[in-house]
């Protein structure tokens, strides 16, 4: 892509995310103080500075990923259920996930377990192309309908095994495994370009999850276990 | 006064119904929730519910003289209600608007209401069925010698029956057929001119089991167990289940399931289709489709591999060994003699037949050798050496959130890795794999008991014998009977740099290449290592946050790690919603404890309303049947823990023990009614109860293992005879108390009986936080004391009690 597109993509994101804005404050959207107070208090405090992921963040009706019983809960600093042994993450890790993998506006980014779709939602304002895989076909599908509905037109819903990642539209600048499995696919590793970063959750989803950050730089591939509560050691002070 | 009925043999039949039936739903129970939620929110559950028992006693102090005045109606139709509602309870607690998720109850609190209706669908059965028997006691409280006896045999056999269905039946169709027998109970109680409603009852009653039996319900279980996750996946579908005491073992084929732990970023190949099998929901291992031609390459780039990089392992010990993930890896590195070793039966019988019959067993392979017991007691009896010892995985990917922290693993205590230690060839290595914890606790503990175990064999520097390399997600750590070798040690870098994986010990390890593919963002990882191969191991057991000393024979939960003094701490770091998923087991195990206490002491206070508060008997009724009824409790749970090595399974552990002292107490109970001089010897009974209690405590283990090597039926015999003296003592305190307290004051006969209840079951909670905390020894002790309670009221000038 060269560089004039990646501004005229970037400006129509800027464009539709001010509209976003401006629209949920027309339609008086009763949850917009509380997600603003759900980036500054949980997402902010806790040290995620990137600006596009804040504003991602700030602009994702998160409260329409969830199921209807939970709404009132939806910006809680907590992950919540979504169906079939699935969850929504905790909104700072999603924020914290999608800071790790740097995104920048021309970026492809692949996903694995698309869950409602949030975590695609968040990507889609900010990169060029989201291309989501969601294993369970009756999440996949409602998530490609969500999404779809909310406009999210540079995001691609596939229902299929993640296993094999997205052959045709490799290698990714990032990709981001929402559904942690026991190893790493290595199509997964195959479709990360050089350069490239890869997340991944380890840990019971009600629980703090810990982050695997995967590297590939010059054909070395380095791992990085990250500590959800960063650099504070567990030990006890005395 | 209730003049002194006579009793006849029907009803001495209901009563070892009922109490059978009460003692097999309990069991089918703990099975059931163990399917649908976890085994600790069964236990949790089960234990409210037992409450049923203190109710029925609270229940019965306050409506004596109306009950006793219909007595003849009311026992038939208490057994039938609680038949009948023993059948209900499981699809009513199956049901959408009530059944709870145990993962839910931290995320949303509707589930809180929904435990609550659990608690009393399945608290209702227990409160009708012990209702009937306690209005029995005291209608006939001058037979209770007899009523006794027939009390305990009935539940003794009911624990034997139980064990027995549940390898013919599925668990939910279980509560059906064990309700017939209170419904048997209350025809045969029936009265000789019955009315028309009870008849009425008594019909709809068998018309709704025969429709239960006919239409067992459902279970459902919870989405986020692992089963439901997998069925999840595209085309999955469960090829094959058996039941068994062991709990509900399934089979399940998908395109889309996997295994590879922890594997290399090096591996390029295709992670081959498995299936997966699955005990009471949770998953057990992945099954190996084995061919003749077949290889496992996948495990050699795991850091399982460790031990084979070092060297040929012609003789390997499988211990644990589920679905023989590692046994087939051991045929593909080319091993001579292979043993697995599996105590489950159910799961071994299904491996090898059902799912292999598309390909040659793994099992039938001429260089395995079958062992069907618990690993542990086979590592007592054998007599061989091994050039490879490998144990089954620990913890779990991305952690237990402490499922397990209650499980007795007497595989990693400091004494199984002794003996573990002395079977090894003098090249020979144990070799143990576990996921990478955050916090770490599970490495870090497994460290800490090698390094004990090395420096009680005399090695002063155990850093020499341990090699450990990491990946991104697991550890390997593995310990040679020897110094390693240089060239060893080369072999294991060389290893490390094909599949990225670093080291973490060697005898020549540098800092900078413990982290040179996988980084730590808390890299004081490698300090605790040090820490603990060093000899100033024990400030970090003070210091660290989390319990990492070995666990031992005697405190034998490797995976507790919880230290209260850390909560507020961990509080501060991960947010208090996370706590609950650092140490769930022990947690429901203190929050049961809690709940339980509440009611007891409610149940306790309620009947003193109708009683009065007053009057000489009661410190004496409360010291005197708390006593006995936590004494008890806390020697039947130590005596099944401590058979459960000896027979080399939990199962046929709890049956010997539960049946053997039930069946021993009843006989002394209807001694007890024959023995005219009891109420004289009696502080001598409790004194010899004591004094055998002190004694078990202190050789029981010691003869336990002197004898383990002798013939299963030897065992038995040993076991039961151990088991009985004790246990004929101690079915007489309770008979002989109510009998006195009748003596002086029936109204208070119900109330010291559903104190007995109340206590037996916060016993049992109270029994597992001692063991934890300070060890099986003391539970005894506390046994001890709690039957020091009844003698110390015995003692004239105290409490007294006419007639003593």
């Amino acid at each position: 892509m060269s560089g004039m597109g990646v501004c005229m993509t970037n400006l129509i994101i800027g464009l539709t995310m001010l509209f976003s804005f401006f629209n949920v404050s027309s339609d008086n959207d009763p949850y917009t103080e509380q997600r603003q107070q759900m980036v500054t208090a949980q997402i902010e405090r806790r040290g995620v500075g990137d600006k596009a992921t804040l504003n991602a963040m700030r602009s994702v009706k998160r409260h329409l990923f969830v199921r209807e019983g939970l709404i009132k809960h939806a910006y809680d600093d907590r992950p919540l259920p979504i169906g079939y042994g699935q969850t929504i993450s905790q909104p700072y890790i999603v924020a914290y996930m999608t800071e790790l993998i740097h995104p920048k506006p021309h970026h492809r980014v692949l996903e694995i377990g698309s869950g409602s779709g949030y975590q695609a939602a968040v990507l889609a304002g900010i990169v060029e192309k989201v291309y989501t895989i969601e294993i369970i076909p009756q999440l996949g599908n409602s998530a490609k309908n969500r999404l779809k509905k909310l406009g999210c037109t540079n995001v691609e819903v596939k229902v299929a095994d993640g296993y094999f990642g997205w052959k045709e539209h490799a290698p990714f600048d990032a990709i981001i495994v929402t559904a942690a499995s026991e190893y790493i696919p290595p199509p997964l590793i195959e479709q990360l370009k050089d350069g490239g970063r890869m997340v991944i959750p380890v840990g019971s989803p009600f629980m703090v999850q810990m982050l695997m950050l995967v590297e590939k730089k010059g054909g070395k591939i380095t791992t990085t276990g990250l500590m959800p509560v960063r650099f504070v050691p567990f030990r006890r002070s005395n | 006064m209730i003049p002194m009925a006579s009793i006849n043999k029907r009803i001495l039949f209901a009563i070892g119904f009922v109490s059978a039936a009460i003692i097999a739903f309990q069991l089918v129970l703990m099975q059931i929730l163990s399917i649908v939620q976890w085994y600790h929110f069964a236990y949790m559950v089960i234990s409210v519910a037992l409450l049923g028992f203190g109710a029925a006693g609270t229940v019965l102090s306050i409506f004596r003289r109306w009950l006793l005045e219909r007595f003849e109606m009311a026992l038939p139709l208490l057994m039938i209600f609680s038949g009948i509602t023993m059948a209900i309870a499981t699809g009513l607690s199956q049901s959408s608007c009530i059944r709870f998720d145990s993962y839910l109850l931290f995320a949303d609190l509707s589930h809180t209401w929904r435990l609550a209706f659990t608690y009393l669908i399945f608290f209702i059965p227990f409160f009708f069925g012990a209702l009937a028997i306690g209005l029995v006691f005291v209608k006939h409280v001058h037979h209770i010698g007899r009523l006794y006896f027939a009390n305990l045999i009935g539940s003794g056999a009911g624990g034997v029956v139980a064990l027995g269905l549940a390898w013919i039946f599925l668990s939910q169709e279980l509560p059906a057929i064990i309700a017939i027998l209170p419904i048997i109970s209350g025809i045969i109680v029936l009265p000789k001119k019955p009315k028309v409603f009870i008849l009425l009852v008594t019909f709809l009653s068998v018309i709704i089991i025969t429709f239960i039996i006919i239409h067992p319900p459902c279970l459902v279980l919870s989405e986020f167990k692992d089963l439901s996750r997998t069925l999840n996946l595209p085309e999955a579908k469960v090829t094959l289940e058996k039941s068994s005491p062991y709990g509900l073992i399934q089979v399940v084929g998908s395109p889309a399931l996997r295994y590879a732990p922890g594997l290399s970023l090096t591996y390029e190949e295709k992670v081959s289709i498995t299936k997966a099998v699955f005990n009471n929901g949770d998953w057990l291992g992945p099954v190996i489709l084995w061919g003749k031609t077949d290889t496992q390459p996948v495990m050699d780039y795991t850091t399982s591999a460790l031990a084979y990089s070092m060297g040929r392992r012609d003789r390997v010990l499988v211990l644990d060994a589920g679905t023989g993930i590692d046994v087939s890896h051991a045929i593909t590195k080319g091993a001579k003699e292979i043993t697995y070793v599996e105590p489950n039966s159910a799961l071994l019988g299904l491996l090898k037949r059902e799912p292999f019959k598309e390909v040659d067993s793994l099992f039938d392979n001429a260089d395995v050798s079958i062992h069907n017991t618990n690993s542990r007691t086979y590592l007592l009896t054998d007599t061989s050496q091994y050039d490879l010892i490998t144990l089954p995985m620990i913890g779990a990917f991305g952690g237990t959130s402490g499922l397990y922290a209650l499980s007795e693993q007497y595989l990693f205590t400091k004494e199984a890795f002794r003996q573990m230690w002395l079977k090894l060839t003098p090249n020979g290595v144990i070799s143990i794999t576990c996921w990478m914890d955050y916090p770490f606790r599970n490495p870090l503990k497994i460290l800490s008991s090698i390094c004990e175990v090395l420096e009680g064999q005399g090695i002063e520097n155990p850093a020499h014998f341990i090699a450990a390399v990491r990946s991104w997600g697991t550890i390997s750590i593995a310990v040679k009977r020897s110094p390693l070798s240089a060239y060893e040690i080369g072999r294991i870098r060389a290893f490390c740099t094909k599949m990225l994986f670093d080291p973490v010990i060697l005898p020549d390890i540098k800092e900078a290449e413990r982290a040179q593919f996988n980084v730590l963002a808390d890299d004081q990882f490698f300090r605790y290592v040090d820490e603990i191969l060093s000899s100033e191991r024990g400030s970090l057991y003070k210091e660290y946050d989390f319990n990492i000393r070995p666990a031992t024979d005697n405190r034998p939960y490797f995976s507790q790690f919880l230290r209260w003094q850390s909560l507020p701490h961990l509080a501060r770091l991960f947010g208090e919603r996370a706590l609950p998923f650092f140490e769930i087991g022990y947690l429901i195990v203190v929050l049961t404890l809690v709940q339980i206490s509440i009611a007891a002491v409610l149940l306790i206070i309620l009947p003193l309303f109708s009683i009065g508060w007053r009057g000489g008997n009661k410190p004496w009724t409360v010291l005197y049947f708390s006593g006995i009824g936590i004494g008890y409790m806390f020697v039947e749970i130590i005596f099944i823990q401590r058979f459960i090595l000896y027979f080399g399974s939990p199962i046929y552990s709890a049956a010997l023990v539960i049946s053997s002292m039930l069946v021993c107490s009843g006989i002394g109970s209807f001694m007890s009614s024959k023995w005219t001089g009891i109420r004289k010897s009696f502080p001598v009974i409790l004194g010899v109860i004591i004094v055998l209690i002190f004694g078990y405590a202190i050789i029981l283990t010691p003869i336990l293992l002197k004898t383990i090597t002798v013939a299963f039926e030897i065992k038995l015999l040993l076991a039961f005879l151990f088991v009985a003296p004790l246990s004929f003592f101690m079915g007489i305190p309770f008979p002989v108390g109510i009998s006195l307290l009748a003596g002086k004051d029936e109204k208070e006969v119900p109330w010291a009986w559903g104190i007995n209840g109340c206590l037996s079951v916060v016993s049992t909670a109270v029994a597992t936080i001692i063991a934890v905390e300070i060890g099986f020894f003391w539970v005894m002790v506390f046994a001890c004391l709690a039957y020091a309670l009844p003698l110390i009221v015995n003692i004239k000038g105290l409490f007294t009690l006419q007639h003593i």
